[in-house]
């Protein structure tokens, strides 16, 4: 999967089927079936959240979980779950401020 | 210490974007929703807070982030407390 491979900051990923298999992974997640599960329990538990913030036909279309200095993101994408492990680099407010004004000037 | 924690829950509900808020401890019992939460979830959050934490046991507590379309649910374990914030995502 090179595609996955390019992510800036990308430090590991995982490639998953709907049932939990790894289809491919690479870097610091290479064939980490203990990730794929916690992952998978976590997409199940996710499935209803609060009936009374969420409608029962809005489901989530990511999950982000943020550690100080790394995060992993989830999605589902082509019946297969997509984990990415990212390095978090700070941003200088410069950056930050660049960051911001990109969409605009698109 | 109940008004305390009703007045963070104030706090935090009156910030811009925020629907709702939810507080658990750790055996998943509500300990107070305001806004737009149900206490009927306080369980599945102190759950998800509980299977994320099985990741990396050694690290502190990681802020976790669900996204729909529109809305958006951010989840945080502080001791033994596990919060849950309810927002909406402006366009």
């Amino acid at each position: 999967m090179l595609s996955m491979e390019r992510i800036p900051e990308q430090i590991g990923y995982l490639v998953l089927k709907e049932d939990g298999a790894v289809l491919t992974s690479g870097g610091e997640l290479e064939n980490d079936e203990r990730i794929a599960n916690i992952i998978m329990s976590l997409i199940t538990l996710t499935d209803t959240i609060d009936p009374k913030a969420f409608a029962s036909d809005e489901t989530f279309n990511k999950i982000s979980i943020t550690y100080e200095d790394h995060c992993y993101v989830i999605c589902l994408s082509n019946k297969k779950v997509h984990i990415v492990k990212k390095k978090i680099t700070a941003l200088t407010s410069s950056q930050e401020q660049q960051q911001q004004h990109l969409p605009v000037i698109a | 210490m109940e008004r305390n924690l009703e007045k963070t829950m104030d706090n935090v509900t009156n910030v811009e974007g925020v629907i709702g808020c939810i507080l658990a401890d750790r055996q998943g019992l509500c300990l107070g929703a305001k806004g737009s939460a149900s206490g009927q979830s306080a369980g599945l959050i102190a759950a998800i807070a509980d299977e994320v934490a099985k990741l990396e046991p050694e690290s502190n507590a990681p802020i976790i982030a669900l996204e729909s379309d529109n809305r958006q649910c951010i989840i945080q374990r502080q001791g033994p407390i596990v919060g849950a914030i309810y927002k909406a995502i402006s366009p």
